[in-house]
């Protein structure tokens, strides 16, 4: 079962996708996005590059655009302008993008988007119906990513059963289930007290490096961020720092 | 989990909702059961009627109503003289209100023709003769008519002595009253006149001959229809009324059914906006989210099938128990009419959820996640 995700993964990806794998990761171009026919800029122009994995925090108030940004990353939103490449190739490129988001991508979200008629074991289980598993493989690989992130005694319990905390840990179990190169967090601890925050955190550091993906974080707390490697500061849809790229503005 | 656990999972999420849908799907589909079932009896029961009689080709004056119109009594002759008859003989049919009974079908039936002999006597006797004022009762008339044989029945003006109570063969046969023909042609005001008559062909008719003898009747009798056994409940005026008034009363409850099921999906695409915007995030494919709004809408579909098979089921044999069915028809639900109840129900199913699986496939993720 293990191996199936990481071939299927080729599949959409170019040779050359494949090759860049060790290296840069996600590379953005002048990236750019406008609402309501170019008269709300969400990003503007933005350049940067993230590597194979690294821990990245993007950071920045409200509307600033670090949302949309992961959202392209993701590919739940195109740009407007610019390029977004993934692995060396194009992701406008990519012919579906519902197979880069089951095989490349793990969301976690602020406000978990657990479904409240699934139980746990079920939640984990719904991103595996985009690659060929039985339902066997399924629940095994479900059953194995509860219990690392200490829900195994929660299996069979509906969402609405469980404390902020704990729905935020199965939302990150789903998030694994096929085994992502990239994990795209969006305030994932947005809804919680600072306890169970500073729990979360630790547990998606450590599954990070577990699983040699690649987390890309965005926050508007900078008491979340600072767990990165790698933190870039945003502000009206610029990149107003990052380490990686000092020729980008200060703060 | 598999995706079927899926589909039914999102059924449940609203139970109440998903039930009362169903129901209304189910109702349609037991308006249809009902009343092409009820088509089906007749058309069944007087097939099985002039099979058992050994009819070959009726002639009536058909002129749009359900009752044929009467005619002199002398076309029997003539009929008879035909070459290629070998036997015809009149009938007087009439649907009367007989004493508490609604509405009963009364034969007067020529005495010592062929249409008496199929009648098996389980008690008393038949009529002596051509003169004697007594009826025999089908077994079901008489059940109907609460009469045994001694007692007297008043058909409009005469009465008559139940000297019999006979097993027909057929729904039809045994949901009547039988009475030689001049006697009923007395008290009904119709003397001298008849409305059916019946012809035998020679053993070794094919069905060629048959239809040459058909047009050659008509021919000879302007005004009179000539109608091969096999084809009487198809060319009859009332049963096609009947039956175009059945489909249409069922297209209707299905037009309703549809609705209410594709109301019922787009309410429940607009509500699951959000989770639908979760399933695409999670790498599924905008052709498994249309798949899982059609097969819910197709599994809604068909639970009101099954549930509208056994309510149709129900009504038809609550309308068999009434007066004003039993003795004249048969409802006749077997598994080609169910089968195919329940496929219109899987389509009504489907063709409802087309449209909301279309909606659901135009979400956008990043709207949808936004709530």
């Amino acid at each position: 079962m293990g191996d199936r995700p990481r071939s299927a993964r080729q599949l959409i990806m170019s040779d050359h996708a494949v090759a860049a794998r060790d290296g840069t990761l996600f590379e953005a171009v002048g990236l750019a996005k406008e609402y309501d026919d170019g008269r709300v800029p969400a990003l503007r122009g933005v350049n940067f590059r993230i590597n194979r994995g690294e821990f990245v925090s993007i950071v920045g108030p409200s509307g600033c655009g670090k949302t949309t940004l992961l959202n392209m990353l993701g590919l739940l939103d195109t740009p407007t302008g610019g390029e977004l490449r993934y692995a060396g190739a194009a992701l406008s490129q990519v012919a579906s993008p519902a197979a880069y988001r089951a095989r490349e991508v793990g969301f976690i979200f602020q406000s978990f988007h657990l479904l409240p008629t699934f139980t746990i074991e079920e939640n984990v289980q719904i991103p595996m119906f985009g690659l060929p598993w039985k339902r066997a493989e399924r629940k095994a690989r479900a059953v194995e990513l509860l219990e690392a992130v200490g829900l195994s005694h929660r299996l069979g319990h509906l969402p609405v059963k469980l404390s902020g905390g704990e729905r935020q840990r199965a939302a990150i179990a789903r998030s694994l289930a096929n085994r992502p190169a990239i994990l795209l967090a969006d305030e994932p601890t947005g809804n919680l007290d600072s306890k169970n925050a500073a729990h979360i955190m630790e547990l998606l550091k450590r599954l990070q490096q577990e699983h040699e993906a690649t987390l890309v974080l965005v926050t508007h707390d900078h008491e979340v961020a600072r767990h990165a490697s790698r933190l870039i500061r945003m502000k009206d849809g610029e990149i107003l720092s990052d380490p990686a790229n000092p020729a980008a503005p200060g703060p | 989990m598999t995706f079927l656990e899926v589909i039914f999972r999102g059924l449940w999420r609203r139970p109440v909702r998903t039930g009362l849908t169903g129901l209304g799907i189910a109702i349609g589909i037991a308006a249809f059961v009902a009343l092409v079932g009820m088509s089906a009896g007749y058309e069944k029961g007087v097939t099985s009627q002039l099979d058992v009689i050994g009819i070959d080709v009726v002639v009536s004056n058909m002129q749009g109503g359900i009752m044929p119109k009467a005619f002199d009594e002398t076309v029997r002759d003539q009929v008879s003289a035909l070459p290629g008859v070998a036997a015809a003989n009149a009938t007087l049919m009439q649907m009367l209100s007989v004493e508490d009974a609604p509405m009963m079908v009364v034969y007067g039936r020529e005495w010592g023709s062929f249409t008496w002999d199929q009648l098996k006597v389980l008690e008393g006797r038949l009529p002596r003769d051509a003169a004697e004022p007594a009826v025999v009762l089908g077994k079901l008339a008489a059940e109907v008519l609460g009469k045994k044989t001694g007692d007297k029945l008043q058909i409009e003006t005469g009465e008559f002595e139940v000297v019999g109570i006979v097993d027909g063969q057929s729904v039809l046969e045994n949901g009547a009253i039988n009475l030689a023909l001049p006697r009923f042609q007395e008290v009904s005001g119709y003397e001298d006149r008849v409305n059916f008559i019946n012809v035998r062909v020679p053993p070794g008719t094919d069905e060629t001959q048959t239809a040459a003898l058909c047009r050659q009747i008509e021919e000879a009798f302007p005004g009179l229809r000539a109608v091969k056994a096999g084809d009487v409940v198809g060319t009859s005026q009332g049963f096609q009324m009947a039956q175009a008034m059945s489909w249409s009363t069922s297209l209707l409850a299905l037009v309703v059914g549809v609705l209410g099921v594709m109301n019922t999906m787009l309410m429940s695409v607009f509500e699951r906006k959000h989770e639908i915007g979760v399933l695409l995030a999670l790498g599924w494919k905008r052709s498994r989210i249309m798949a899982l709004i059609l097969c819910e809408s197709a599994a809604m579909g068909l639970l009101g099938g099954v549930i509208g098979v056994a309510l149709g089921a129900l009504t038809l044999a609550a309308l068999e128990m009434t007066p004003m069915v039993r003795g004249f028809l048969e409802p006749d639900l077997g598994w080609p009419l169910a089968v195919r109840a329940i496929l219109i129900a899987l389509a009504v199913g489907v063709l409802s959820g087309l449209y909301p699986a279309w909606r659901s496939s135009r979400l956008s993720p990043s709207l949808a996640l936004q709530g």
